[in-house]
C-alpha cells in the first residue's frame, strides 16, 4: 500500500490522501477560525425585491445600527457578496435575476428570506403574478417572519444565521 | 453626439493622412456600448434601464420597469372595500398614510359619507407626518447614492422621530392602514399634542443643519446644478408631477389647486424654483419638509380636543352604482384613485394613478445628451418609487 502511494504515478493518490488526514487533524481548529471569520464579515447584496427593503434600509440607520452584529451595510460588489437578504415579494419577472445574482456570488453563501411574501407569497398569495415563497428559487437559510418584519426582527435572523455558521462544518 | 464626432474624425483623417498612414473609421455599433443598470446596483432599486454610452455621453435610454409588479388593481376586485386597504397601502409603504388616504375619499365619495371634523384633522396630520418620513428615506437613499455617507445617517435617524409618533397613533410601524372609509381606526392618544409639537420644533432645527451639510455643499452643488434641464414646457408635455413639476417652475400642488378634508383652512406656501435642473428637484422636497412643519403646527392648532373620529359603517359597506375620482398630494405628487362600483359590496374596477410612473417618464429625456456621472444624480432626483410605479 505504501509503496504504491510512493510511486509517482500515483501522486495524485497520495496527495488526496494526505489531504484527508490533514483535514480531519485540522478540522476542529481551523473549521473554527474559519467560521468565526465568516460570521462577522457578513455582507448582504443590494438587491432588492420589494418593499421590505424601506424595512432593511432602516435596519442600518444609526437606532438599529445593523453594523453592531457584524452585518455591514448593503454597497459591496456582488463578488465579494455572501449573503442574500431576499425583501419580500418575488414576481415572475423578478425570480430569474434573483437566481442569476445567487449563481454569480462566490461559496459559501447564505439566504435570509425577509417578510411574509418571500415566505409563502403573504399578502399577495391570488396574485398571478407572485411567486407563493422563494423556496423553489434559491435555498433559504433563515426565515424572518413579518409584513415588513422590524428591523429588530431582521437583526434577530441574522443573529440566528450567525448561529448556524458557527455550527456547519467547513466544505 | 455624431456630428462632433465627425468634425474630429474629419481632422484626425487629415493629419494622418499628411504623414501618409491609414485610417479606419469605426462604425456605429462598434463605438456605442450597452450598459444595463438595475436590478442589482446600488442605487437603482427595483428598476432596470438599459443605457447606451457614446463615450462618457449618453445617447440612448430604455426604462424597463415591472420588477414589483403585484396586480394591486385586479386584486382589488375580489376584496371588499375594507379588506382592500392593507395590500393597497403596499405599494409605497413608508408613505401608506397618503395611499389610503385618496383611496378611502373616492370611497367616500361613493359611498356617500363624511368624515367628522376631529377625524379630519387627525387624518391631515398623519398623512403630513407620513409625507415627511417618505421624503426623509427618499433624501437619505440621495445622498448615499452620491456618496454622501452622513447625508444617509441623519435622515435616516430623523426619520425616526416621525415613525414613533405614527406609531403612536396606529400602532404600527411603517404600515398603518390608519385611513379608512369614514375617518381614522382609532383616536390619538393621550398627550399626542405635545409630543408631535415637540418633534416638529426639533425638527426644524436639524432642516436648517442639512441645508449647511448638504445643499450647501459645493461637491454636491457641482454635481446637481445645470444637470438634467427639464423645461417648464416639457415639464408639462411630459406629465410630471409634484416635487418635479414644482422644480420647474410651476406653482402647482393638489393641497392648494383642489383642496381635500381640511386643507383650505390651512394657510400655507406652494414652494417651487425656477432653475429647471437636478438641484431644483433635489431641493423642493427639502422646502416641502420645512412647510408640512408649518401644515403640522396649524393642524395640531385648529384640532378640536374632543369628538368622534370615525363614523360608524355597516359590516360590508356597498354604495349606489357609480364612479368616483379623487386624489391627493402625496411625496411623489398627485395620487389618485378611479372606483367604478356596480352596487355589490367589492368594487368593480380599481385604478391607480401615481406620481412616480409620471415622472419616469422623464427619465429618457433628461438622460439624453447628458453624461454618464450625471446618472445618479439626474435618475433619484425624480422622486421615484419603483414599487409604487409597478403597483
Amino acid at each position: 500500500m505504501l509503496k504504491e502511494l510512493v510511486n509517482p504515478s500515483n501522486f495524485n493518490l497520495l496527495v488526496s490522501k494526505v489531504s484527508d488526514v490533514l483535514v480531519r487533524a485540522l478540522d476542529q481548529p481551523l473549521g473554527y477560525a474559519i467560521n468565526w471569520g465568516r460570521v462577522w464579515s457578513l455582507w448582504p447584496v443590494h438587491l432588492e425585491t420589494a418593499c421590505c427593503s424601506v424595512e432593511f434600509g432602516a435596519t442600518s440607520s444609526p437606532r438599529y445600527d445593523c453594523e453592531r452584529f457584524g452585518i455591514i451595510e448593503a454597497f459591496g460588489s456582488l463578488r465579494q457578496c455572501d449573503l442574500i437578504v431576499v425583501q419580500g415579494t418575488v414576481t415572475r419577472k423578478m425570480a430569474p435575476r434573483l437566481r442569476m445574482v445567487y449563481d454569480q456570488m462566490g461559496d459559501p453563501k447564505y439566504v435570509i428570506a425577509m417578510g411574509a411574501c418571500s415566505i409563502t407569497g403573504g399578502l399577495y398569495i391570488d396574485s398571478y403574478n407572485v411567486l407563493p415563497g422563494i423556496d423553489g428559487v434559491v435555498p433559504v437559510d433563515v426565515y424572518v417572519p413579518g409584513c415588513p418584519p422590524r428591523p429588530e426582527t431582521l437583526i434577530q435572523g441574522c443573529m440566528l444565521l450567525q448561529e448556524k455558521i458557527k455550527r456547519s462544518k467547513i466544505k | 453626439m455624431s456630428k462632433e464626432y465627425d468634425r474630429e474624425f474629419e481632422t484626425k483623417f487629415q493629419e494622418t493622412t499628411r504623414l501618409g498612414l491609414e485610417v479606419v473609421k469605426e462604425s456605429e455599433e462598434d463605438r456605442l456600448m450597452t450598459l444595463s443598470v438595475g436590478p442589482q446596483h446600488p442605487g437603482s432599486g427595483h428598476f432596470r434601464f438599459t443605457i447606451k454610452v457614446d463615450g462618457d455621453y449618453i445617447v440612448y435610454c430604455d426604462p424597463d420597469p415591472g420588477y414589483v409588479h403585484r396586480g394591486e388593481e385586479k386584486m382589488s376586485e375580489y376584496r371588499n372595500f375594507i379588506q382592500n386597504i392593507p395590500h393597497l397601502e403596499r405599494p409605497v409603504i413608508h408613505d401608506s398614510t397618503n395611499i389610503t388616504y385618496s383611496y378611502s375619499l373616492a370611497v367616500e365619495e361613493l359611498l356617500g359619507i363624511e368624515v367628522p371634523r376631529r377625524g379630519q384633522f387627525i387624518r391631515a396630520i398623519a398623512s403630513e407626518l407620513n409625507r415627511q418620513v417618505y421624503t426623509l428615506y427618499w433624501l437619505a437613499i440621495y445622498g448615499i447614492f452620491l456618496g454622501h455617507s452622513t447625508m444617509f445617517m441623519w435622515p435616516a435617524g430623523d426619520r425616526e422621530l416621525f415613525i414613533d409618533l405614527l406609531t403612536a397613533l396606529s400602532g404600527a410601524r411603517v404600515t398603518h392602514a390608519y385611513n379608512i372609509p369614514g375617518g381614522v381606526r382609532n383616536d390619538a392618544p393621550n398627550g399626542f399634542k405635545e409630543k408631535c409639537l415637540q418633534y416638529v420644533k426639533y425638527f426644524e432645527k436639524r432642516l436648517v443643519e442639512y441645508e449647511d451639510i448638504f445643499y450647501n455643499n459645493p461637491l454636491f452643488r457641482q454635481r446637481t446644478e445645470n444637470v438634467g434641464i427639464l423645461t417648464k414646457e416639457d415639464a408639462i408635455n411630459l406629465g410630471v408631477t409634484g416635487s418635479v413639476l414644482r422644480a420647474s417652475g410651476i406653482p402647482y400642488d393638489i393641497r392648494k389647486v383642489e383642496p381635500y378634508d381640511v386643507y383650505d383652512e390651512i394657510d400655507f406656501k406652494v414652494q417651487y424654483m425656477k432653475t429647471c435642473d437636478s438641484f431644483a428637484r433635489a431641493y423642493v422636497p427639502f422646502l416641502d419638509m420645512r412647510e408640512s412643519c408649518n401644515i403640522i403646527k396649524q393642524l395640531l392648532d385648529k384640532m378640536p380636543d374632543s369628538g368622534e373620529v370615525r363614523l360608524k359603517l355597516q359590516s360590508n359597506p356597498k354604495g349606489q352604482p357609480g364612479e368616483s375620482y379623487k386624489r391627493v398630494e402625496s411625496g411623489r405628487g398627485a395620487l389618485g384613485y378611479y372606483i367604478v362600483s356596480d352596487g355589490s359590496p367589492k368594487p368593480y374596477r380599481v385604478k391607480i394613478s401615481v406620481g412616480s410612473f409620471r415622472n419616469i417618464l422623464a427619465l429618457p429625456h433628461l438622460l439624453i445628451g447628458s453624461k454618464l456621472g450625471d446618472m445618479p444624480s439626474i435618475y433619484w432626483a425624480l422622486n421615484y418609487w419603483p414599487v409604487e410605479a409597478d403597483r
